[in-house]
């Protein structure tokens, strides 16, 4: 992993969400909805990730023909640790904590 | 609800609209990430919420936008994003310095002449090119300052536009505006010059200002020029000397009786002060007006003919001589006191250095003649008091021509090395400022052509977009602190209590400025740059029919 980065309290939330499903993938509208985090924040939060290689991605076969390709999202193997001690950190730091709704789901 | 129960809402097929449009022109380095944003819009559940979702999009792609610009900028002009991935490619010559610095040495060399002083500068500098003339901008500046004068009934700053505009039809309107807004602007009747091919002064306009100022000679003696005016030029353009000027104008009887009244007059006085004083209230009024404008008007005051002054002052000496030798003692004496009289007056008056010199003129030559009036025995007394006034005229006119002479006047000296300074820098700051524009227009717009190669050209233009700002840049700051001394005498004399000899710092700054335009686009520098390019091509020539010669020897030597 080696590249560490300070984490803003949506890239935590994003982190968290993509955490609650670790190894399956998420669609961009679906980590927006239960995030509640708008797109125009959201996407520069996965590309910023993905540049750093915490983040795989791959694309979507078009389920319905004439509709586009649609973007998947995971953590890699590795951030996936990385991430839970970042989370818990930033809540021992009283910086971060999950959304209710998270924690009872 | 997915997109196909609220597809149709308008609302949301312009959001989608403006997310597709976004993706077309979205950067090329994470255009995939737009692609990602658009495909989930179909996913939306409510209109508002395609919306919301294409609102981000836009988000995103005006900051991937902004992002995109600041890495082309990071990079030299005429490299590209697509080649930044492993840098710029090695073959192809760029600048050595990012577009980052660049832009900002430019910016900051353009904020130096932004500011009111630069701008300031450039408008005094650029008008020096243009030999003073009236500008564009320098005539909506006017037209402007018209506007606000008419709608606050101003006669002072209409007077003012009556004497600095070029239209004569327009200076008219406004000078009958002016005094019919304030009586005592009358005198911008006797103040604009009408020139010598252009309309003489109007004669109602002279009646008036005769009769509004009571013994002043300057208002006759412009009657008595608008009198004889094209007859004397054309007189004169066909070969006539000064000798038959005078038989032409003593002939004319109106001429002589109008100048004879002027002469008799008690006082003398040109308007020059008052004109310098309106110029000077106006631009202390209006601090934009380019120092151009202002000094405009008053270079184009009207005076009175001075060779006209002299001939009339000549056809009196040669009357006194002629009543001398009949013995008429007396005329003699009252024609050449009459003629010293008004040479004083007119040299003590608050009028230009030239004015005072004619005058001196009149009252040295008056008294020379009254020295021979003199010469017979038992008028030594006279003789004395003649001879001391010729000495007292003397020493005033050796004092005035030191103060005039340009090479012993330190100021003048002074503004001349500062206005070569300024013209210097001033040049090389547009030289610098063209040939970087030109370079960086030449790899950013041409790549393809140059690119790829280590050609001249390319080395110039990379050479000169690294090296070019910065020599702006300086070229602009010691543009701005050489200009320094100039604004410095603007302020001055904007500021001081009026003097009419404050005015001779103005143009002294302002006429130095002139010197290297004058010499660049006058005779002597075309005559320099032609011979230059005789002798250039001469030794062209030369070289040529040597290397010719010489070739054709060694041929015929070696025929193999």
């Amino acid at each position: 992993m080696g590249v560490r980065i300070r984490l803003s309290k949506q890239t935590l939330t994003v982190l968290d969400a993509l955490l609650t499903r670790p190894g399956q993938w998420q669609h961009g509208y679906s980590l927006s909805q239960s995030t509640s985090i708008p797109s125009g924040t959201l996407y520069p939060i996965l590309m910023r990730l993905e540049k750093l290689r915490w983040l795989e991605t791959r694309w979507e076969e078009a389920k319905t023909p004439g509709r586009p390709p649609r973007h998947l999202y995971r953590l890699s193997g590795t951030a996936r640790e990385w991430a839970r001690q970042e989370l818990r950190a930033a809540q021992e730091r009283h910086f971060w904590k999950p959304a209710p709704s998270e924690h009872q789901a | 609800m997915s997109l196909s129960s609220q597809g149709n809402s308008v609302t949301a097929r312009f959001a989608r609209w403006a997310l597709a449009c976004a993706v077309r022109h979205w950067p090329e380095e994470n255009r995939a990430w737009g692609l990602a944003l658009a495909a989930e819009v179909d996913e939306t559940s409510s209109a508002s919420e395609t919306v919301r979702w294409s609102l981000g999009g836009i988000m995103f792609f005006t900051r991937s936008v902004v992002s995109s610009a600041w890495k082309w900028m990071k990079l030299p002009a005429g490299s590209s994003l697509s080649e930044g991935a492993d840098g710029p490619d090695a073959h192809s010559l760029l600048p050595k310095r990012s577009r980052v610095f660049t832009g900002a040495v430019l910016a900051v060399a353009a904020l130096l002449l932004a500011l009111p002083e630069g701008r300031e500068a450039i408008r005094t500098v650029w008008s020096s090119w243009e030999g003073y003339q009236e500008s564009g901008s320098d005539q909506r500046m006017l037209d402007e300052l018209t506007a606000r004068a008419e709608k606050e009934k101003d006669a002072s700053t209409l007077a003012f536009v009556a004497l600095s505009t070029i239209d004569r039809a327009h200076a008219a309107a406004l000078t009958e505006r002016a005094v019919a807004l304030d009586p005592q602007f009358i005198w911008v009747y006797g103040a604009r010059n009408h020139g010598q091919r252009m309309d003489p002064p109007r004669a109602e306009w002279l009646a008036r200002l005769e009769a509004a100022d009571p013994g002043n000679a300057v208002p006759e003696l412009l009657a008595a020029d608008a009198l004889v005016q094209p007859r004397l030029s054309a007189f004169l353009m066909h070969g006539g000397n000064n000798a038959q000027a005078r038989q032409l104008l003593a002939s004319d009887a109106t001429w002589m009786a109008l100048m004879e009244h002027a002469y008799a007059a008690p006082r003398y006085d040109s308007y020059l002060q008052r004109h310098i004083q309106l110029a000077r209230t106006i631009w202390n009024r209006e601090k934009n007006l380019p120092p151009t404008t202002v000094l405009y008007g008053i270079w184009q005051h009207a005076f009175p003919n001075l060779l006209t002054l002299r001939i009339y002052c000549d056809i009196r000496i040669q009357q006194a001589r002629t009543a001398r030798e009949a013995g008429d003692t007396k005329r003699a004496e009252s024609l050449l006191e009459g003629l010293d009289t008004f040479g004083m007056t007119m040299a003590d008056a608050n009028g230009s250095e030239l004015e005072k010199l004619v005058g001196f003129a009149i009252a040295r030559n008056a008294n020379k003649e009254m020295a021979k009036l003199y010469q017979e025995p038992g008028k030594t007394e006279d003789a004395r008091r003649v001879a001391a006034r010729l000495d007292q005229i003397d020493e005033r006119v050796q004092e005035m021509r030191l103060a005039l002479n340009p090479s012993r006047n330190a100021r003048a000296e002074a503004f001349r090395k500062e206005a070569e300074l300024v013209q210097g820098f001033g040049t090389l700051a547009a030289i610098a400022g063209f040939a970087t524009l030109a370079a960086i227009l030449l790899l950013e717009l041409l790549p393809g052509g140059i690119q790829g190669t280590k050609s001249f050209w390319r080395r110039v233009a990379c050479w000169v977009v690294d090296y070019g700002p910065a020599t702006l840049l300086v070229a602009c700051g010691a543009f701005l602190v050489s200009f320094l001394p100039f604004q410095s005498a603007f302020q001055e004399y904007r500021s001081s209590s009026f003097r009419l000899g404050d005015e001779q710092v103005l143009t002294d700054a302002m006429g130095s400025l002139l010197t290297i335009p004058e010499y660049v686009v006058g005779v002597d520098a075309s005559v320099e740059l032609w011979s230059f390019v005789t002798i250039a091509l001469s030794a062209l020539l030369l070289f040529v029919l040597v290397r010719g010669f010489y070739r054709t020897r060694r041929v015929v030597a070696n025929p193999a």
